[in-house]
């Protein structure tokens, strides 16, 4: 009989052990599960957490059993803190200190659904009890988020008895490393960081390559703006993510793993470190695994906050204990990486996808997807889009239905304009090509790329000059300055990109700005200045008439760019309130009160202090 | 041996060699400025990229960095390579407008001026080479100065920007200096390394007074030379100049008067 702090000793004993796990399960408790993500703790899901505990302890000894118990992140940050009680999986969302009482009394207990905290779709008025019924979530296909909200990622037992190191089994048990190579090349699985390279391939030229040790690295430093793919992963399911080190371990021949972590994720930190030291006491990390003859262990190392460091040679740096900076990769990091011998990194999402392939087989991954991209992509979907948050998607599904099915369409039922994708060095899709299949080379084709799966949902109120300058802005602050044309080629553009935003673009900037994104292109020394100028590159082929429009006309078509655009006020709608005359900064605004005010042009300074305070909306951009 | 073509010609190369090392070998010029023989390349300035054929498609890359893994080929003067360093320096005069070393080179590669505004603060025209950081740690052996910073904001400079007790004052970062940045200062008693602040006793000639090197310098040789250049070192400092006439001086005494006009070698 095995319970955790004992190590499991064969293959055997670890499937008795889920066994045993499962028969002590009654499918019918009870049990509330509260999201811990780190967006919905930023709205109040740990205090949320506590009162379910404290009402848990409060139950009298002979009552019926309630378990209270945490979850990682479920993706609908939007509606946070989100709270599901079985049996019914019913959902709940936006849930405050104040609700628990009543959930736990009625739902909890009582097995009735509390109809005000339920989603209710704000198109068709339906509302939903279960997440299948709620459109976010029908639309999506969640294979590796599939225990995000629903395990505790602090508890091992709960990830074997979700069927967990059941990949890893299945690989000591019965295949060599080669199998698994072979394995993971037939399921057509490429890496979800970025580069979008094929895992089987790097698998295989990391096990051919000559030099001991061998190192796994899991690449855990996302820093693109508004992503969170691995981070959710990282703190919701830690133990895929060892899983999948694991056997890459086994496949390669490498005993030591690296998880390289955000600092700035200090609950990621946190679940996988835990992960780490139950994972070693049941005997799934150290010295022969599960008497398989295996060794793996794995350590984290935190990143300390540059978003370089994402980069291959500059994580590996940085691991190093040196200066996160990259250097030439003439000289695969598959052959000499850290430390100078073969090291294979993953993203951290490749990696989850690992123990699922192995355990389902190469053709289960692959009969989802694309013919050259296969499986599922996390992507954050941000920007004005109704359900923002983090979405599981097949590969090839198109982005109408990401952004109007998944996403509920565009917040205030404004006008598509164009989604970012792939991160700073990714671009902007139009209108256009809404309904192109969303995969590794679709978007690649249409001026854009994959990235690590961010999406940001821009609207007509969004200037494309202004979306490129953001962008440059921090790549800009995020170049390690180590080349020549990364460090004062950003800060060229950029210079270039915030004339054009003040109305005092030149006429030549076009070309110049395409000058130093060829350039940047082609001599820059990593990825990061190679493909800095993408945003720039991207928003002046697609929306070149905006770009234009601020050079030679002096007008920011979004009217977004202060100065671009004048404020004046709606006749029709002002009543005189007074209160934006109040506000003006520089008493540009004149009228009597309860009679329509006037903006005068002369002495305004567009700074848009009337248009925030305007209470009835009677302020207009022109 | 593999062969690396360079611009249509074929030079044999060793395993191992970088592009440059061939160019050069067979006369072609290529610019650089992060590079020196004597120091691991960092790749930092791309002012020496040319483009090398991926079979198929040509890719940029540095040529005193990429190694020669096989036969090759390689364009130093295609349109794009040139297109390529040009813009780069370009680059580098918008940050360094006032540096006669970069506008020499620039005019040598074919480059009158650059279209950018300076947007980038050089403290006196560093161009951010890096090579007084890679002399210090990997010839000196003192890691008194690094790369501080990131993006624009990176600078060379000594821990907290503070005169540095690392420093030794051997002045081999002033030395390698390709655009006369860094510069050895002498004050009465002490040498300064200047922009760096760090600054080291002065060891003085014996004989004419004049600067011979710093006291620390003295001290590093001394450890690790043999017991010969401790001997040496224990001597009376002289300068070279000094030394030289005072040789000459023992030499023209002890040459016969008959052999008075030949050259005599000193050292």
């Amino acid at each position: 009989m095995s319970t955790v702090g004992t190590k499991i000793e064969s293959v055997k004993s670890l499937q008795d052990y889920r066994e045993e796990l499962l028969a002590g399960r009654d499918p019918a408790t009870r049990c509330v599960r509260v999201c811990i993500g780190t967006g919905c703790t930023a709205k109040g899901s740990l205090a949320v957490l506590e009162q379910f505990r404290k009402a848990a302890d409060e139950m009298p000894g002979d009552a019926e059993v309630v378990e209270s118990k945490c979850t990682g992140c479920h993706g609908f940050c939007e509606r946070g803190p989100i709270v599901v009680v079985d049996p019914g999986n019913v959902f709940y969302h936006g849930v405050q200190e104040e609700d628990v009482a009543e959930i736990w009394r009625e739902t909890a207990i009582g097995g009735r659904v509390l109809e005000r905290l339920l989603y209710e779709d704000d198109q068709t008025g339906k509302i939903a009890t279960t997440p299948d019924e709620i459109p976010f979530y029908s639309a999506q296909k969640r294979i590796v988020l599939a225990h995000n909200g629903v395990i505790d990622p602090t508890r091992i037992e709960e990830y074997i008895a979700a069927g967990g190191y059941a990949g890893l089994t299945k690989t000591l048990d019965s295949m060599q490393p080669d199998d698994v190579i072979d394995e993971i090349t037939r399921a057509g699985l490429r890496g979800r960081g970025g580069g979008g390279f094929l895992t089987g391939r790097k698998w295989r030229s990391a096990r051919r390559a000559d030099g001991e040790p061998k190192y796994v690295i899991a690449n855990g430093d996302e820093g693109d703006p508004g992503a969170f793919m691995d981070r959710s992963l990282m703190e919701g399911d830690p133990h895929a993510v060892i899983e999948g080190m694991i056997i890459a371990g086994y496949a390669i021949g490498s005993s030591r793993g690296t998880i390289y972590v955000r600092n700035e994720y200090p609950l990621a930190v946190k679940h996988l470190t835990a992960a780490i030291e139950q994972a070693r006491d049941l005997g799934l990390l150290g010295e022969n695994i599960l008497g398989s003859g295996h060794s793996f262990d794995v350590r984290i190392n935190r990143g300390a906050g540059a978003f370089v460091c994402g980069e291959s040679t500059a994580l590996m740096a940085s691991l190093e204990g040196r200066v996160g900076e990259p250097r030439a990769k003439y000289i695969h990091t598959v052959e000499s990486g850290l430390h100078g011998k073969p090291s294979l990194l993953n993203n951290v999402e490749t990696l989850a996808n690992v123990p699922q392939i192995i355990f389902n087989g190469a053709d289960w991954f692959a009969s989802c997807g694309t013919e050259k991209s296969k499986g599922t992509k996390i992507f954050s979907l941000v920007g004005k889009v109704k359900n923002t948050g983090l979405v599981e998607v097949p590969m090839g599904m198109t982005l109408r239905e990401i952004v109007y099915d998944v996403g509920g369409g565009i917040r205030d039922d404004k006008q598509f304009k164009a989604v970012q994708t792939g991160g700073p060095s990714g671009g902007c899709i139009p209108a256009e090509f809404l309904d192109e299949p969303v995969d590794f080379d679709r978007l690649t084709e249409l001026g854009s790329m994959m990235g690590s799966g961010g999406m940001i949902v821009l609207d007509e109120d969004d200037c494309m000059v202004h979306v490129a300058k953001y962008f440059l802005q921090f790549l800009k602050a995020e170049s390690c300055g180590k080349c020549t044309p990364c460090r004062e080629g950003t800060a060229q553009m950029l210079e270039v990109l915030t004339r054009i935003t003040k109305g005092k673009g030149r006429e030549g900037d076009i070309p110049l700005l395409e000058g130093l994104g060829e350039l940047l292109e082609d001599t820059a020394l990593c990825a990061l200045g190679k493909t800095a100028a993408y945003p720039v590159l991207s928003t002046v082929r697609r929306f070149r008439e905006e770009y234009e429009a601020h050079i030679v006309e002096g007008r920011c078509p979004a009217k977004q760019c202060p100065g671009l655009f004048r404020y004046e006020i709606n006749a029709e709608i002002c009543n005189g309130c007074r209160l934006c005359a109040k506000r003006c900064p520089v008493d540009a605004i004149t009228g009597e009160k309860k009679k329509p005010h006037k903006i005068v042009q002369e002495k305004c300074t567009n700074c848009g202090t009337c248009f925030d305070v305007c209470p009835f909306s009677s302020i207009m951009k022109v | 041996m593999p062969t690396v073509t360079i611009d249509d010609k074929p030079i044999e190369a060793r395993l191992g060699e970088t592009i440059l090392q061939v160019a050069r070998r067979a006369g072609v010029w290529i610019p650089t400025l992060c590079h020196h023989e004597a120091l691991s390349s960092s790749a930092s300035c791309r002012i020496c990229v040319v483009e090398i054929d991926r079979g198929g498609w040509w890719q940029v890359v540095t040529s005193c960095n990429y190694p020669v893994r096989g036969d090759l080929t390689v364009r130093v003067n295609s349109e794009r390579a040139i297109r390529g360093r040009r813009g780069v320096m370009q680059l580098l005069l918008a940050r360094c407008p006032e540096s006669k070393e970069l506008r020499k080179l620039a005019r040598r590669m074919g480059v009158d001026g650059t279209p950018y505004p300076k947007v980038t603060e050089a403290q006196r025209n560093c161009i951010l080479c890096g090579l007084c950081v890679r002399v210090c740690e990997e010839r000196i052996g003192a890691s008194a100065i690094s790369n501080a910073g990131r993006g624009v904001e990176r600078a060379i400079a000594a821990p907290f920007r503070m005169p540095s007790d690392d420093c030794i004052g051997c002045g081999a970062c002033a030395a390698i200096c390709p655009v006369g940045t860094i510069t050895v200062r002498t004050h009465e008693k002490e040498v300064e390394i200047s922009p760096f602040k760090s600054r080291a006793s002065l060891v003085r000639c014996s004989e004419c007074g004049c600067p011979v090197g710093s006291e620390l310098v003295k001290q590093a040789l001394a450890d690790r030379g043999g017991p010969k250049l401790v001997e040496i070192l224990a001597r009376r400092p002289i300068c070279p100049q000094c030394k030289r006439e005072k040789l000459a001086k023992e030499l023209t005494v002890a040459v016969p008067s008959g052999n008075r006009g030949t050259s005599v070698r000193t050292t």
